[in-house]
């Protein structure tokens, strides 16, 4: 039984497929890394999962049930924490605040005494790298920082499974080492992890399998070293003509700009 | 905890009532040589601004707290005085029962249009919620058992007192009651959903709930008000009941005092009613009013957003850099 399955869903905006029947599942302790090229539906799968969007067709199982159009809320109580690709914080409150926040309404089970989630607030911050910026108001971190502060938020509330959205886009050399080192210990600590990146270091460096989105499709899926390779990838990258024209394929393809919502 | 302190405030505000009553019955005022309660006129202001009070600080829940400015609040106040004018009037029952259900009725439809409603966001929600308080009052007036445009009046009770002390009992209720829920997990709650709804729902707030029930909270708080007038006035209509310049007035009370925080409508609703009653009078004074609250509102909305209780509380001082900085946070 997998951890989370996602059978064939779709869903539409409008006249546009974001999603046009993507099938893949995730198995516990898995850190599956979703890329593709803007536009091909990565956003709107986590919104699926997430529970913001409903998906027009097609199942979503959380283990043995289906998760598919439950409220946002229930979702996370299942164990299902996510960041968004451009941060959502709670602008008024401290960072320590905002963690709290995921403690407090995040947990499955018992709920947790204040003095017991300002507790695990430090240690999630001490985790992500934000324990000595914990009294900063949100307003003042930056944005490596503000991403930090995402994760914070969702691993407060102990989930299982953790969805990252693009958390390395716009970070430097040396943010995405120290990023990646979190993703890990993240990881270690037992949370089963997808992550949408379009920085193929990451993908590498961190992801037990690599699953490619394309015009809402699954693409290629596979070991992340392979699917890189794979001549498909690179045409959804950089155009059929490059594809035809390179021989042998470039490694890595070159990192897509920032995607958008 | 913070159980425990909000009894004792509780216990300690009971005290202070109890220690101060006697001071402000007109006899003990007349042999204290206060001439301020004795005034039949500042009764009805103090009741008029703790009246506010209650209106500002039952729009802090929804629309401070919340993030929902709602302009159909008045809806609620009208149903409150309608529901006291039903009871009193037509069923000739006990104002007491009548304290007990206008705040059940105003809930109740709080709940019935908050939960289609408060799907809307940002100005969808306040012209929807606008529409609410004008629609209301129209069906109002024209329903004949309920007076019709004529109106609805009720048995005449003479104590200002009586009416003060109600009024400020209503008050002192919901500032605790806005005490109380930014103590609790519901009130983080509350503002998680102010500060990014999304981010709220995907943590785990159960969101529509939490809306609607701070919806339905200011709902009950304002009926309560709506009740007392009801009574105190002893004629209600459209005009008195359902204006819509009284959801203006809450509003500007909330904004200017500070919206979110306890005290804040407290001190809006005290000083913009002062400064109302101070400035009407009839003819061009009246105008110039207007024109002066209209000014006052946007200098406070755009030196200090926060309101006057962050404005003159710990942190802040009178200078530029203080309104740089809030000028530069808010306008982000």
């Amino acid at each position: 039984m997998s951890l989370l399955a996602i059978s064939d869903v779709s869903k539409r905006f409008g006249g546009v497929n974001a999603l046009a029947g993507v099938t893949f599942a995730v198995e516990q302790g898995d850190v599956l890394g979703i890329i593709g090229p803007n536009g091909a539906g990565k956003t709107t799968l986590l919104n699926c999962i997430s529970g913001l969007y409903r998906p027009d067709a097609g199942d979503i199982r959380w283990e043995t049930a289906s998760i598919r159009g439950l409220a946002p809320y229930r979702i996370a109580r299942l164990g299902i924490g996510r960041t968004f690709q451009i941060v959502r914080p709670f602008p008024s409150m401290t960072v320590r605040e905002n963690t709290v926040m995921g403690a407090l309404f995040g947990r499955p089970g018992a709920r947790l005494q204040p003095g017991a989630a300002l507790k695990e607030a430090d240690t999630v911050l001490d985790v992500v790298g934000l324990g000595e910026k914990r009294n900063y108001p949100v307003l003042r971190l930056t944005v490596p920082d503000r991403k930090r502060l995402e994760v914070a938020r969702a691993l407060a509330m102990r989930p299982r499974l953790l969805l990252l959205d693009e958390v390395m886009a716009g970070l430097n050399q040396v943010e995405i080492e120290q990023a990646l080192e979190m993703v890990r210990r993240v990881r270690d600590s037992g949370v089963t992890i997808v992550l949408i990146e379009h920085v193929m270091k990451v993908i590498v460096g961190v992801c037990s399998r690599a699953l490619v989105l394309n015009f809402g499709r699954t693409l290629v899926e596979g070991p992340p070293s392979e699917v890189l390779k794979d001549p498909r990838v690179i045409e959804a990258y950089l155009g059929q003509r490059y594809a035809r024209d390179q021989q042998p394929p470039p490694y890595p393809p070159p990192e897509a700009g920032e995607g958008n919502d | 905890m913070s159980v425990r302190r909000a009894a004792l405030a509780v216990v300690g505000l009971a005290l202070a009532f109890l220690v101060l009553a006697p001071l402000t019955s007109i006899d003990a005022a007349q042999q204290a040589g206060l001439p301020l309660l004795t005034d039949k006129l500042w009764f009805r202001i103090a009741t008029t601004v703790a009246m506010f009070v209650v209106m500002a600080s039952a729009w802090n829940i929804i629309g401070g707290l919340t993030g929902y400015a709602s302009f159909g609040n008045v809806a609620f106040f009208g149903l409150g005085a309608y529901t006291a004018g039903v009871v009193v009037s037509n069923l000739r029952l006990p104002f007491a029962l009548a304290l007990v259900l206008a705040p059940i009725v105003a809930a109740a439809f709080a709940l019935i249009v908050g939960i289609p409603l408060l799907r809307l966001r940002g100005h969808y929600f306040a012209v929807a919620t606008l529409g609410v308080g004008v629609a209301v009052g129209e069906v109002v007036n024209n329903i004949e058992p309920l007076g019709a445009a004529t109106g609805l009046f009720l048995p005449i009770v003479r104590s200002d007192l009586f009416f003060f002390y109600l009024m400020l009992g209503a008050a002192i209720l919901a500032v605790l009651t806005t005490w109380v829920i930014l103590r609790t997990r519901f009130g983080y709650g509350l503002l998680a959903i102010r500060e990014n709804e999304e981010a709220a729902a995907v943590i785990g707030v159960n969101t529509t709930f939490y809306k609607v029930a701070a919806f339905c909270i200011a709902a009950a708080l304002t009926g309560i008000a709506g009740a007392i007038f009801a009574q105190w006035n002893s004629f209600i209509n459209q005009d008195n009941a359902f204006a819509i310049s009284d959801n203006v007035q809450m509003i500007l009370m909330a904004v200017i005092g500070g919206t979110g925080t306890v005290l804040g409508p407290v001190a809006g609703a005290i000083s913009l009613e002062l400064i109302i009653q101070s400035l009407a009078g009839g003819g061009s004074g009246s105008v110039f009013s207007q024109i002066g609250l209209g000014v006052l509102l946007a200098v406070c909305v755009i030196f200090i957003p926060r309101g006057v209780i962050d404005f003159f509380g710990g942190r802040s001082r009178l200078s530029l850099r203080y309104f740089r900085q809030t000028l530069r946070e808010t306008s982000a």
